[in-house]
């Protein structure tokens, strides 16, 4: 070796590298101490709940990962959810009584031979179906193996099922290391395909809400792809820079929402089931960076989202994993979004003008920004076990809530959500 | 080589399977025992005899894991496994990568000096004192085999060329002592030393002062020893006692450089470096006597307290 002016490098790069010996293999022997812990289990449960007895939902999740050696991993999660609770069904608030059908109603009146369940909403408030309540079963299967040296293949497939919706999907990733495992490259793709058959059938969508046009039950496919590389940037820096591409296309319309119209004043007039164009082409660009600041992780991620709809979006999300002594850790966690609304979102539609092709209320086409602030509290158990505690903060504020029209002023038309979400996980190794 | 005075006699007197229990001044238990061609001890500081026994066996098992897992002298390691498959694609597990790594960062950082497939050189060097100095084409036909860029290694998966052989003999010693202090770390909240053959750990100090050590000269007429005070952190001696050859009244020691294929000229003697772990201080010992006349400098310059015997 040359024999530079003072060589603090030397003895740096050389610490270092036996902190990455030393480090690596006490991990590693923690994992030889047992040799038959082939399986790990997680185990977990979300609860999250919106504010003002809206959306609540509780689900558990397990996941079951199998290490057969060399690399070849079987994954499994399998999750159960109930979702209940009020829903928005996308109609803004009124001055007077407003009274709507719960989807299942196959006529708006009561009379012999059909059902109604009907719900009213008291001035001034937002329209919300009450009878909301919908349960999910789903599950995933992934396989990931090593294909000759440098090569990792992974496929898999996802099936879920409600009483209104099912799906099924497939996906295949390969990537490729290189530069000394320093530099990963990546290619994917998916394909999904839904059904939805609503309650009473899928309404025809733009149709006059009251005539309950609906039709037999109808479908969408979701085709995508995804492209990444992943780069070791230095001793304590790891760079992954994603590029996803996916074009949707069938029913894309939410066959429970529906959309005031109103008139010149704002006094509501009537109400038409949503609509959406039947494809949407989403393209996003994700850059995330891990960096090592001694014993603590600083995770911080940028996403920028777009589509043919018009929505744009910007995420951008930091996690801190701090340890607590031996057997702890503290992450916190932020998390900061906004979107632009697509181009055929309304609050309402206006009954003068002639009712556009594509219209919805969505608030979840609206433009907003949300946050999320929590912390993620873990204890290390025994010798490969874990119990973690999520709480975390969800607060979405909608740009757009009122209007100038006379008879609506005064009233918040989309007034955003608030969550709160906990979640209790623990993993073992076995 | 060398040894501190503290560890136990001969290996004979040992049960190649237990440790033996000594009690030391100053509230010190030693629990020794032979492994890795060297004494070995484990020194506690606790009343607790029982307890001290426990550890030990625990530091004395990873002794033997690892020289089982890791030494060329032995069919079953997980290096003779790669050195048989030369030619073809061997997969490694996780520790022994981490080794590789290791071997080639420090490959690296010594721009080739350091280099785990330069033993096969020693098929034409024996260093038994006699004046025995192999032929030049003898070398040459060895420095094809030699050379860490000429193998082919990307986690897990290593390939050597035919013929060529890689050996942990640089590392293997330190890092079985700071595997051995981190696992009875683990265990105990005593102050605790772990010493093989010289190369050491100690987690912190008794509380009656600073470990003391004895690192013996590499000078076999000689009993002269050099006494240290360790607080915490690691200590590595390399020398060439017995290894060397004569010829010509110049004398070629042990260490091989792996480019020119011949000894190392004017290394130390002696050298022991301290620095935060023993797989660190050992590696310097080696930067050290593979710089031959400017292994002063090198450490100097690296800013890691060193004691060097010339």
């Amino acid at each position: 070796m040359q024999l530079k002016p003072a060589n603090p490098q030397l003895r740096r790069g050389l610490m270092a590298a036996s902190c990455a010996l030393l480090g690596g293999t006490a991990a590693q022997a923690q994992t030889a101490a047992g040799e038959d812990q082939s399986w790990q289990v997680d185990a977990g449960l979300l609860y999250y709940k919106e504010n003002a007895g809206r959306l609540r939902t509780i689900e558990p999740v397990v996941s079951l990962k199998k290490d057969f050696g060399d690399q070849r991993v079987l994954d499994g999660t399998f999750v159960l959810d109930t979702l209940s609770g009020a829903t928005p069904n996308g109609a803004i608030p009124s001055r007077k009584p407003q009274t709507f059908a719960s989807p299942s109603s196959t006529s708006l009146t009561p009379r012999a031979g059909a059902k109604t369940t009907l719900y009213t909403i008291a001035p001034g408030n937002l329209p919300q179906d009450p009878h909301f309540h919908e349960q999910r079963a789903a599950g995933d299967l992934d396989w990931s193996q090593p294909i000759g040296i440098d090569n990792t293949l992974s496929f898999g497939g996802h099936l879920s099922t409600e009483h209104d919706f099912n799906s099924a999907a497939v996906n295949a990733a390969v990537s490729h290391d290189l530069n000394a495992k320093n530099t990963t490259l990546s290619a994917g793709f998916n394909e999904e395909y839904d059904q939805i058959h609503a309650r009473g059938g899928d309404p025809i969508p733009a149709t006059d809400y009251t005539l309950l046009e609906r039709e037999r039950a109808q479908t969408k496919n979701v085709a995508g792809a995804l492209l990444g590389v992943t780069q070791v940037m230095s001793r304590n820096w790891i760079a992954q820079l994603n590029y996803a591409y996916d074009r949707s296309q069938g029913y894309l319309t939410d066959p429970y929402r529906i959309l005031s119209v109103v008139d010149g004043s704002g006094s509501v007039t009537g109400y038409r089931y949503e609509s959406r164009p039947d494809t949407r082409v989403r393209q996003s660009l994700y850059w995330d960076n891990k960096v090592a600041l001694g014993p603590t992780v600083l995770d911080v991620s940028y996403r920028r989202g777009k589509d043919d709809w018009s929505v744009t979006s910007d995420t951008v999300d930091v996690h801190l994993r701090i340890d607590v002594g031996r057997d702890m850790y503290l992450e916190p966690h932020v998390r900061w979004y906004r979107q632009s609304a697509a181009d055929f979102y309304h609050l309402y539609a206006i009954q003068e003008v002639p009712l556009p092709t594509y219209m919805s209320a969505d608030p979840r086409l609206a433009a907003f920004t949300a946050t999320t602030i929590g912390f993620k509290f873990g204890v290390k158990l025994a010798h490969t076990g874990e119990l973690s505690l999520r709480l975390e903060e969800y607060q979405q504020k909608p740009a757009d809530r009122s209007s100038p029209l006379s008879q609506l002023q005064g009233l918040d038309l989309n007034p955003g959500v608030k969550a709160a979400i906990v979640q209790i996980a623990w993993r073992q190794d076995f | 080589m060398q040894r501190a005075t503290a560890a136990p006699g001969d290996a004979q007197s040992y049960p190649a399977t237990d440790v033996r229990i000594e009690q030391r001044d100053g509230g010190i238990v030693a629990a020794c025992f032979f492994a890795m061609a060297s004494p070995c001890e484990l020194l506690v500081e606790t009343p607790d005899v029982e307890k001290a026994r426990a550890l030990g066996r625990i530091v004395e098992s990873e002794a033997r894991r690892i020289e089982a897992k890791f030494s060329r002298y032995r069919g079953d390691s997980v290096v003779s496994a790669i050195n048989r498959g030369a030619g073809t694609v061997i997969q490694v597990d996780a520790e022994t990568a981490a080794l590789i790594d290791y071997a080639a960062h420090c490959h690296e950082l010594s721009d080739g000096l350091f280099d785990v497939t330069s033993g096969v050189l020693r098929r034409a060097w024996k260093f038994d004192g006699s004046d025995r100095v192999p032929a030049q084409s003898e070398i040459d036909a060895l420095l094809a085999l030699v050379g860490f860029n000429r193998i082919e290694w990307r986690t897990p998966h290593i390939t050597l060329k035919p013929g060529m052989e890689i050996d942990f003999g640089g590392i293997g010693k330190e890092y079985a002592v700071d595997r051995a202090l981190a696992l009875v770390e683990a265990e105990s909240d005593c102050a605790l030393l772990v010493n093989f053959g010289g190369d050491l750990r100690a987690n912190r100090p008794p509380v009656a002062g600073p470990w003391r050590v004895a690192i013996e000269r590499p000078d076999t007429n000689r009993e002269a020893r050099m006494l240290l005070e360790v607080t915490q952190g690691g200590l590595a001696t390399s020398g060439d006692t017995h290894r060397y050859l004569v010829r010509d009244g110049v004398r070629y020691g042990h260490i091989l450089d792996p480019r020119s294929g011949w000894p190392v000229r004017d290394a130390p003697r002696s050298v022991t470096v301290a620095a935060g772990s023993c797989t660190e201080a050992g590696m310097f010992c080696t930067f050290a006597m593979l710089n031959g006349a400017d292994a002063e400098k090198l450490l100097e310059r690296a800013g890691v307290p060193f004691w060097c015997l010339r």
